[in-house]
């Protein structure tokens, strides 16, 4: 006995073409997060016309640059399909390595932490692929395992950076007074964004993240693909672990441990689906700001920033609900 | 509901080849047992201090907590559903235990009642993570990432700076007794786990919960209803949690926001190593406490022979990754899908 | 057989169900006697299943009426069905692999077996037991329900169907969906001598596609076509081939399957396959494919045919070797089944065929995406001009290139996926597993059509179809597979068709 069949016929005989239902879900998941953007920014800056002042708006724009590195990784791990939860202690642990290594290796520590940071992506989706485990186990171990080797090396202690090695990444360009970190975040999202503009990256991970059996009887590289994904988004923990070290002057083994709700939330605030398939490098930055900005607007209308965990925790599940692809999934488990 | 997919289990524990199916669970039943036994020879070895009655006693003290949440955790994974809200409703429970019982930050008093109202309050996390899953159909990890944030931010709210210690007498006393050399605690988690097994085996929810991890469709199919029996696992297990949470707070005589730190991971490594499958269905109470002897036996071997306590995490890490691929690598297949 | 003076225990009147603007069921009425098996027949698409399902409540009518024991009955959902006293035996099988065999049977229903919420684990393998009892069988009732055999669980299944004797204090209606389906010959056998038993405590509603067994257990036959029933008919008074051709009701033509352009085979070996096996499915398969051959590949589901196809194009672990015009090839993955130029059309399009929420166009292009690539860049002006190319040779309907391939029709979207190796003009061979399933007839025709021009352009292909009939006029050969063995192959030439018998014997 099949259903499958009946809704085939079904579809068959209805030969007039008509817009699938899917397609009003994008069009609202489009609108959405920008529409939501502007009444944020359109109520601060009521509440405080100061907001709107360049000044005030580089300064927010620069405190959201190591959420937004965080985020554009993670969110290529859930085009696919998968979660990355390992994303915060990364940046923790590179905040550790690169606090450990500047001394001796000044502007190298960068690109080795990122690099080794890279690789514990590679891991994470090597296992990921290859064992069949799900994404968010591999990374949760991950996360244990990243956040224990960054305590091991840094004997549970922040470490200081002194010097200006890593100044580039907290300072202002004269002249426009731009900060130097809203340049790169700029420039991160300009790479990512052209290479999944130009090449077919982008298809295959709405492949998979669709439907990945499909894309793999298609010939998609899907395992390639996957463990792709899972390592740019483990280079970005890792710059946006050094992002952080270049503001607080130290690296500490929790630095980061604190974003990864917002990581998410951000994510899937912009219009990213949860269940894959669906989102994109432009829907990301508008979830960063829409974080950003409500951090901003929370401390403006004296909210207590106790409440903001309470905040985040509610945000995340109120913006899956909206944004999931309820027809993927036959079980929600 | 699916008619389609009628009899089409979920890959985990459907279409595999019954053969490698058996193996796997052959695996995750007796694998473990194996496991502890070679892991305590090993550090019988390895330390001379290990294999002493002091050192036993220790072990299962330092178990009693974690083989609570672990309970409670057993029921929600065996729907094939997880739960990552354990530190944010044990922060929540041991605050609201220190502030509701007598102690330094106010003139409340309710005694026993407030352990009582932690649990309660353990139970509505639950029904809270529970119905947000069923209802708005969120995938159990995102709804519990949620909750845990809520928990942890309650709980910040209430500690406001000031750490509320329990001055309660009964409790105190009641606290440093010990039972045949053990503290009263172990005897609490050794009520939890028979209560769990009990419930595991002779339970609707006990049973429905295995149907439900087993094939979902087709006990939605058998007019089960499905959405209240995972309500109620996930509203058991927060009360359990909230029990964990007041038991720390026992301990260390004062309410804290870390008081959950770190134990939601050991609490599904020791569930997973156990041989509670987390795609559901397979496993029980009884596995789940073997992963919570080798995950304790773990820590406490590796401080006895003199490595960083930092690196515990990280082990758990390997392990539960580890463990997971072992039961997993016999299911593996060109076609499966895992997200 | 009853006596015809009395009433039916279940009739089913003038009972009508659309789904969207397809008519599933239109007026259909049969009725069930008390004691009686009754066969249901019918093609892929007339109903049996929108029939079966309104009757455990997973449907419900549009119009018409269902009335159990004399009485008008609603059901939504089994669990109500089960309440009145009709059950199911399913087809793909619906007991809970990691219960008991006990629990199983009363799952959902288990009274007094659980008072307050806690089981009473003695009474519930008693009453479990009694329900074994009924049908003789052996099965221990604290076994796990996933270390039975297929025919076991079956048996199961039927213990639990009985098992709404005690709840409603009447004899049950039992329905069995293709039970034979994957049942070997002796096992069939046990479960037919199973149906007479169950005749004297029960109404059995048997529905198989294999006209020999309907016409061997059951009392009346029902003929469904095009959503009513066209015929009722009593063994022994009918054969197979009237049967057939009621349900059919029309003599399909050879033009339907484009048979007059079935070109003679080239000597050239296109696929050269030797010893090959899939671990636990299929053993030492040997055979040769020609250049521009169409090979069908006949065999129950069980057979093994399914994953040896998948096999070959990479989709499952292999052992064995293949040859493609001479040279050995590994076929380790999809991926690597492509660079060798092999294409496959998976049978469930919705589930493995195509990525609905992508565009036409990408779809097409997504296997040899390397095609409208400049280095690593993508040149979509190329990727347009191709897909609207190949929109127009198949006469793909769509509003446009852009468009998400779920808008298209069943049968359009058939064929975009058809021309995602079309656009290959290096393809040597193309598996299609059941190309036309779910298809209306104009559209099979179109599909057919394609496949025959491709063979002309020397593309092989290896195919499995829904009918036999379909599969033998299609094909060059037919390959027949039983048990994961290749069992014969049969030729079958234009004008020299085997008759679908010919190769039914060889399959079971």
């Amino acid at each position: 006995m099949s259903v499958v069949d009946k809704v085939e016929t079904t579809t068959e005989q209805r030969e007039k073409l008509r817009m699938p239902r899917m397609s009003r879900r994008q069009l609202l998941l489009t609108i959405m997060p920008v529409a939501v953007l502007v009444c944020l920014v359109g109520a601060i800056s009521i509440a405080n016309p100061n907001f709107l002042r360049p000044a005030s708006i580089w300064t927010v724009l620069d405190s959201s640059v190591p959420l937004l590195i965080l985020a554009l990784g993670a969110m290529l791990v859930i085009l696919c399909g998968g979660i990355d939860l390992s994303v915060a202690a990364l940046a923790s642990m590179a905040s550790v390595l690169v606090a450990l290594w500047v001394p001796a290796l000044e502007g190298w520590a960068v690109v080795l932490v990122v690099l080794v940071c890279a690789l514990a992506g590679l891991i994470q989706g090597v296992v990921h692929v290859v064992a069949q485990i799900p994404s968010f186990l591999v990374t949760l171990g991950g996360l244990a395992v990243w956040s224990g080797i960054a305590l091991v090396v840094s004997g549970a202690a922040t470490i200081g950076v002194s010097g200006d090695t890593l100044a580039w990444t907290f300072t202002r360009l004269t002249g426009w007074n731009i900060p130097s970190a809203v340049l790169i975040g700029a420039a991160v999202v300009a790479v990512l964004g052209l290479v999944m503009l130009l090449t077919p990256v982008r298809r295959w991970l709405i492949a998979i993240g669709s439907n990945e059996p499909a894309a793999l009887l298609a010939g998609v590289p899907v395992a390639r693909t996957k463990i792709g994904a899972f390592i740019v988004s483990g280079a970005c923990a890792g710059f946006a672990g050094v992002m952080l070290v270049g503001r607080t002057y130290s690296g500490a083994p929790t630095l980061a441990d604190s974003l990864l709700l917002p990581v998410v939330a951000a994510i899937v605030v912009g219009g990213t689906a949860i269940t894959g398939g669906f989102g994109g490098v432009g829907r990301t930055v508008i979830g960063v700001l829409i974080i950003t900005v409500l951090r901003v607007g929370l401390s403006v209308a004296g909210v207590d920033p106790s409440y903001v965990q309470i905040f985040y925790g509610a945000l995340v599940i109120a913006a899956v609900a909206l944004t999931i692809d309820r027809s993927k999934l036959l079980f929600v488990k | 509901m699916a008619p389609a997919r009628l009899g089409q289990a979920p890959p985990e524990t459907g279409r595999a080849p019954a053969r490698s199916r058996r193996r796997a669970s052959l695996l995750a039943d007796y694998g473990p047992l194996g496991a502890l036994v070679l892991l305590c020879l090993t550090f019988s070895v390895l330390s001379p201090q290990f294999a002493t009655w002091g050192n036993l006693r220790n072990v299962l003290d330092s178990a009693a907590v974690l083989a609570v949440i672990t309970v409670g955790l057993t029921f929600v994974l065996m729907l094939g559903a997880i739960d990552l809200s354990i530190e944010g409703v044990m922060a929540t429970a041991a605050l609201s235990v220190a502030l509701l019982i007598a102690n330094t930050r106010n003139d409340i008093d309710l005694g026993f009642l407030a352990i009582v109202a932690a649990v309660a309050l353990g139970a509505c996390f639950g029904l809270a993570t529970g119905l947000l899953s069923t209802g708005l159909k969120i995938p159990s990890f995102m709804t519990t990432l949620g909750m845990s944030a809520i928990g942890i931010g309650i709980a910040t709210v209430l500690f406001a700076g000031v750490q509320p210690s329990v001055t309660s007498p009964a409790m105190g006393e009641w606290a440093s007794g010990q039972w045949f050399g053990l503290t009263r605690l172990t005897f609490v988690a050794i009520g939890v786990v028979i209560v769990g097994l009990l419930v595991q085996h002779y339970t609707r929810l006990g049973r429905y919960a295995r149907a439900i991890g087993g094939a979902e469709d087709l006990a939605l199919l058998s007019g089960i209803r499905v959405r209240r029996y995972k309500t109620i696992a996930f509203t058991f297990a927060g009360a359990v949690y909230g029990l964990a949470g007041v038991m720390v707070t026992i301990q260390l005589g004062s309410g804290i926001v870390q008081a959950g730190v770190g134990q939601n991971f050991a609490a599904i490594t020791a569930a997973v190593v156990g041989g509670t499958l987390l795609s559901g269905g397979r496993g029980g109470v009884l596995h789940s406490i073997v992963g919570v002897l080798i995950v304790t036996v773990l820590v406490n071997g590796l401080v006895l022979i003199g490595v960083s306590p930092y690196v515990q995490g990280a082990v758990q890490g390997v392990i539960v990754v580890a463990a997971v691929a072992i039961t997993a690598w016999p299911l593996r297949q060109r076609l499966r899908v895992v997200k | 057989m009853s006596a015809p003076a009395e009433a039916p225990v279940l009739a089913v009147h003038d009972v009508r169900k659309t789904f969207g603007e397809t008519t599933a069921l239109d007026g259909l009425s049969f009725e069930v006697r008390r004691h009686e098996v009754v066969g249901l027949i019918g093609e892929n698409g007339a109903g049996k299943s929108t029939l079966l399902k309104m009757l455990i409540g997973l449907e419900q009518p549009d119009s018409g009426s269902i009335a159990l024991r004399g009485e008008q009955i609603k059901m939504r959902g089994i669990a109500q069905a089960g309440a009145a006293g009709i059950g199911m035996v399913f087809q793909e099988q619906s007991l809970i692999p990691n219960l008991t065999v006990a629990e199983n049977i009363l799952f959902g229903a288990e009274g007094d077996a659980i008072v307050g919420g806690m089981y009473r684990w003695k009474t519930l393998r008693q009453r479990a037991q009694a329900q074994l009892d009924k049908i003789g069988s052996t099965i221990d009732v604290d076994a796990m329900a996933e270390d039975l055999t297929f025919a076991e669980r079956q048996l199961v299944e039927i213990a639990k169907v009985l098992a709404t004797e005690e709840r409603t204090n009447a004899e049950p209606v039992v329905l069995l969906d293709e039970p034979t389906s994957v049942l070997d010959r002796d096992e069939a056998e046990v479960l037919f001598a199973q149906i007479e038993r169950l005749r004297t405590r029960a109404s059995v509603v048997f529905v198989s596609h294999r006209l020999d067994e309907v016409l061997q257990v059951s009392d009346r036959v029902y003929v469904l076509r095009n959503g009513s029933s066209v015929a009722e008919c009593v063994p022994g008074e009918v054969d197979e081939a009237e049967l057939r051709r009621l349900m059919i009701g029309r003599d399909l033509e050879g033009s339907h399957y484009s048979e007059e352009r079935q070109l003679p085979v080239q000597d050239e070996v296109r696929l050269r396959v030797r010893d090959l096996s899939v671990k636990g499915v299929c053993e030492s398969v040997d055979f040769d494919l020609h250049v521009g051959e169409i090979l069908g590949i006949a065999g129950v589901q069980g057979s093994g045919r399914e994953e040896l196809c998948r096999g070959i194009f990479g989709a499952s672990a292999t052992r064995g070797s293949l040859e493609m015009d001479g040279r050995p090839i590994r076929t380790s993955s999809p991926r690597s089944a492509i660079s060798s130029d092999i294409g496959f059309v998976p049978a469930e399009r919705r589930r493995e065929g195509m990525v609905g929420t992508m565009s036409v166009a990408e779809n097409i292009t997504l296997p040899h995406i390397a095609d409208v690539c400049a280095g690593p860049v993508l040149q979509r002006s190329k990727e347009r001009r191709l897909a609207d190319d190949w929109i127009e040779r198949l006469r793909i309907r769509t509003a446009s290139a852009a468009a998400p391939l779920a808008s298209l029709s069943g049968g359009n979207q058939q064929k975009a996926v058809l021309a995602r190796w079309m656009v290959s003009d290096s393809l040597k061979l193309l598996i299609l597993d059941h190309p036309t399933r779910g298809l209306d007839v104009g559209a099979k025709s179109e599909v057919y059509r394609l496949i025959r021009e491709l063979t002309a352009s020397g593309v092989s292909v290896l195919l499995m179809a829904d009918s036999l009939e379909e599969l033998i006029a299609m094909s060059h050969r037919v390959l027949v597979m039983k048990d994961g063995r290749v069992t014969d192959v049969v030729d079958a030439p234009v004008g020299a068709k085997p008759t679908p018998v010919t190769v039914l014997e060889r399959m079971i």
